[in-house]
């Protein structure tokens, strides 16, 4: 048996409190990136990957409350140079959320809520864009898109 | 190149320098063996001597590579000088050529399988975890450290302690490597012991059945320690054999027989407690057969005794020492101590006692055919494994049977298929003897039950009866074992884990502590994981996290006593009821005390007690909402929290920050009056929910973890408590540092 204890430092509330939200962003840098790709995905270079016309991703969701579609992605110089103005059209299981489109190349990020009925808790969700220009290299025939960083949805 | 023959020289020179030192304390005592059986049983016999010394290396800190090849190189080199290395003995009735005709290609190519598997990189889930981890771990240190926060480093490791030697030559090979060394003494002994009885084909057969056992390949070709155990045990069996048989000749040095049963019963203890049970089986041998000799009864005894303590108390003075608890990491009720909880002991057995093998009566066919759910199968022939009683026919097969039976009387406490290894040599004799033991018969019998054995336990056959993920061998790996492919090309495409433990090594600083909600194979890693069940403050940092999501463990419920106005100077909540559920424990997160609606603050003057769990009273005083002191075993009548506010002090309320997890539980609170009698102020509170709308447990939790100087902490993808983090680590106060091989590192905010 230990001799009795003095109390010990008492704990203060935190001031910073933040509340729970639930995030479900597939980094291109991930460890287990390669384990949520569904379809036109390249390898990774860094941080980043290129893509196809249509990449997509496969994300777990505990719940369909409050979500927002996040994707973080590059529109490249050199490919806007022949591709001129692009539209992507931003999908979560197959629904059309938005489009929008880019006269400048870039780093941008998009964002949009998502409607409850699309997307079941507990359940996978698939999330992509798509992109209405694609470039093809004229040495190997590869139909570049642009460059992901980041996609999936999170609660806001 | 260099790691695989690395590893052989290691292994070699380990098992050389156990024939050695066994070989020269026969000598020494003077005993004669059959030229057959001196290698296993001086194998063995040497390994007892060899762990202690390599116990004592470490406990004087000086483990370096160097002083462990000079003791290693210093005991053969005396062997040889003093003539104990030369194969000598009496000699024996050869072979029949027939026998040798079925055993040489029987066993060579089990033993081409065993080899390479060894040879090859070690990736066995314990292997690569504890039994190396551990031997990897002292040797950085030069010597044992004093872990308290794994329950692994507590447990007797007689085995591992020639890993260590191994391992500083030859790295994880080497350990694996010497493991096998134990399974080829223990096939010899069974062979030799046939002999003995004049029974060639029966020892024959029955090492055969032991020896190509699917379960017996895998475990015996890793850096495990069942089979070592079995050895161990089956010599100390055999040195019975041999004290009875010299005591009933006559012979002098009969008495000097008892040394090595002495060393050998305690070399069990030290292998893994759960062989302790061969002492009591040695004693009472020993007793038995000298019943009639009165003092020499005695003398006996004692000489036994004497000699097995010199293997077991090393250990229990390691443990004592360390975690105050001789037999750690059982008997914490007993022996109470910091560092694990009763409780632990509880889920632990309950766990080793199911193996999801929910109706007990599969279990035959589960560890012979099956193996999917405890983890590997003994082969098909042990369907047949009844037919052994029919030895009770002979003396010999009574007394292998009791041996046996004793060995197998803790098996429904762990009934994982390799926890039937150390019985399976007496029952596989016992088979052998009850078939091949007729007249004629007995020879051709035993071939085919050999060759079926074979056939029925090769890994391409196994593999066809058994369920599809059991724990056992493929095929021979020779491109893995002279590293023809690399190992670490091998270790990750292989092993999962592997990357994992890597991974952990690259990202965490060294010296970094880090809080896993799973392990790693840690003879892989450099850095101290505190990981689930394996320690007191694992489970308690832990249940920290758990009581921030799972409902049931959260605060949610305030229970108040209220009672007139009373000074006294100590106030206690007591538990009153008896409960019906093992699990019940009593928990609470914060323990307050009122007068007229105001909290009385805390002060450096107050004394806090708990009983149980004593250590973590400050769980409940902390103004943490995350923390909580919990009993950590079944919650008893006189459980209580205790209160010395150092002076008189006037108190109408107390008030406790609970969770509904528990139930059954009556409490009451006390105040200790004058004459030091507990007076009874109130019982049946009044509980209300709490209101914890705005109060981020997660975060609360995690600086608590941090508080405690882990700045780090480890998630497997497939716990449920990995989704939650990983959906939201900012609210958890984590950073992801690295994902990657079924894990994930966080960094915990500062």
């Amino acid at each position: 048996m230990p001799a009795p204890y003095a109390p010990p430092e008492q704990r203060q509330p935190f001031e910073n409190f933040a509340p729970y939200r639930i995030h479900r962003i597939v980094n291109m840098a991930d460890g287990d990136a390669e384990k949520h790709f569904v379809r036109d995905i390249g390898g990774l270079a860094g941080t980043w990957r290129w893509t196809g016309k249509h990449p997509e991703v496969r994300v777990f969701l505990r719940t369909n409350q409050m979500l927002r579609y996040v994707i973080d992605f590059t529109i490249v110089e050199a490919t806007f140079k022949d591709t001129g103005p692009v539209t992507l059209s931003f999908f979560v299981n197959g629904h059309l959320l938005d489009k929008a489109t880019y006269t400048a190349p870039g780093s941008r990020h998009f964002e949009a809520p998502v409607p409850e009925e699309w997307v079941e808790a507990g359940k996978e969700a698939t999330v992509g864009a798509e992109i209405d220009k694609v470039w093809v290299s004229p040495a190997d025939h590869a139909a570049l898109g642009f460059i992901l960083t980041a996609i999936g949805l999170r609660q806001k | 190149m260099i790691s695989a023959l690395a590893a052989l020289l290691g292994a070699a020179l380990t098992a050389a320098a156990c024939y050695a030192a066994g070989a020269m304390l026969i000598d020494r005592l003077g005993i004669t063996l059959r030229r057959f059986e001196r290698v296993p049983l001086a194998f063995t016999l040497g390994a007892a001597c060899l762990h202690l010394a390599i116990f004592a290396i470490l406990t004087l800190q000086i483990a370096y590579w160097p002083v462990l090849t000079v003791l290693l190189l210093s005991v053969v080199a005396s062997a040889v000088a003093t003539g104990s290395w030369r194969l000598r003995g009496e000699p024996e009735e050869p072979l029949s050529l027939n026998l040798k005709r079925v055993c040489i290609p029987l066993f060579g190519i089990f033993t081409l399988l065993y080899f390479f598997h060894a040879w090859a990189p070690e990736i066995s889930p314990d292997g690569s975890g504890y039994h190396l981890g551990y031997v990897a771990r002292y040797l950085r240190a030069h010597g044992f450290e004093r872990v308290t926060t794994d329950m692994y480093a507590t447990l007797s490791e007689g085995i591992e302690m020639l890993f260590v030697p191994a391992f500083a030559i030859g790295k994880h090979s080497a350990g694996a490597l010497v493991h096998l060394a134990f399974l080829a003494a223990l096939a010899l002994a069974m062979l030799a012991y046939g002999r003995r009885l004049g029974k060639h084909w029966v020892g024959a057969a029955a090492a055969f059945l032991t020896y190509a056992s699917p379960v017996v390949g895998i475990d015996g070709s890793s850096a495990y320690n069942d089979v070592g155990v079995a050895a161990v045990v089956f010599s100390t069996f055999y040195w019975l054999e041999i004290w009875d048989a010299t005591r009933q000749a006559g012979d002098l040095p009969h008495q000097r027989a008892l040394v090595p049963i002495g060393l050998m019963a305690g070399y069990c203890y030290a292998t893994k407690y759960t062989a302790f049970v061969m002492l009591l089986f040695a004693l009472g041998f020993v007793a038995w057969r000298t019943r009639k000799l009165g003092r020499e009864r005695l003398r006996s005894l004692a000489t036994v005794f004497l000699f097995s303590s010199l293997m077991i108390v090393p250990w229990m003075l390691k443990d004592w020492i360390i975690v105050q608890n001789p037999i750690a990491p059982f008997g914490n009720a007993i022996f109470r101590n910091p560092y694990f909880h009763p409780i632990f002991e509880k889920e632990y057995s309950d766990d080793l006692r199911s193996y999801g093998v929910t109706d007990k009566r599969q279990l035959p066919l589960e560890v012979t055919i099956r193996g999917g759910k405890t983890q590997g199968l003994l082969g098909m022939t042990f369907l047949a494994a009844p037919l052994a009683l029919l030895a009770l026919r002979y003396r010999h097969g009574r007394r292998l049977l009791a041996a046996g039976l004793v060995l197998g009387a803790f098996y429904f406490a762990n009934i994982g298929t390799r926890f039937l290894i150390p019985p399976l040599p007496f029952v596989s004799l016992a088979m052998a003897l009850a078939i091949g033991s007729g007249p004629g018969t007995g020879p051709p019998l035993l071939a085919a039950l050999m060759l079926f054995h074979a056939a029925s336990s090769w890994p391409a056959e196994m593999h066809r009866y058994s369920d599809k993920f059991v724990w056992g061998l493929n095929h021979i790996m020779f491109n893995q074992a002279l590293r023809l492919i690399p190992q670490e090309k091998y270790l990750r495409e292989s092993d999962r884990d592997y990357g994992a433990a890597r991974l952990v090594e690259a990202r965490v600083p060294e010296g970094e502590v880090i809080l896993g909600l799973r392990g790693v194979p840690y003879s892989y890693c450099n850095r101290e994981i505190l990981s689930t069940y394996q320690s007191a403050l694992s489970q308690t940092l832990i249940d920290f996290i758990n009581a921030s999501i799972i409902e049931d463990y959260e605060p949610t419920v305030v229970e108040s006593f209220k009672f007139p106005e009373r000074s006294a100077r100590r106030f206690r909540v007591l538990q009153t009821a008896t409960v019906s559920d093992a699990n019940a424990q009593w928990s609470v997160h914060e323990l307050r005390f009122f007068d007229r609606g105001m909290e009385i603050p805390r002060r450096p003057e107050w004394r806090l007690q708990a009983w149980t769990n004593p250590w973590e009273v400050q769980l409940a005083f902390d103004n943490s909402l995350a923390t909580r002191w919990r009993t950590w075993e079944t919650v008893k009548p006189g459980d209580y929290l205790d209160v010395d506010f150092g002076g008189d002090q006037q108190v109408d309320e107390v008030r406790l920050d609970t969770s509904p997890d528990y139930y059954e539980i009556r409490l009451q609170v006390e105040a200790l009056d004058s004459s030091g009698k507990w007076v009874l102020l109130a019982r049946d509170p009044k509980a209300v929910l709490a209101d914890r709308g705005n109060y981020s447990l997660r975060r609360a939790a995690t600086y608590e973890i941090n508080a405690r100087g882990i700045h780090y902490l480890l998630t497997g993808d497939d716990d449920f408590r990995a989704d939650d983090i990983r959906d939201d680590p900012e609210a958890w106060g984590l950073t992801e540092v690295a994902s990657g091989d079924g894990i994930r590192i966080y960094k915990v905010a500062q």
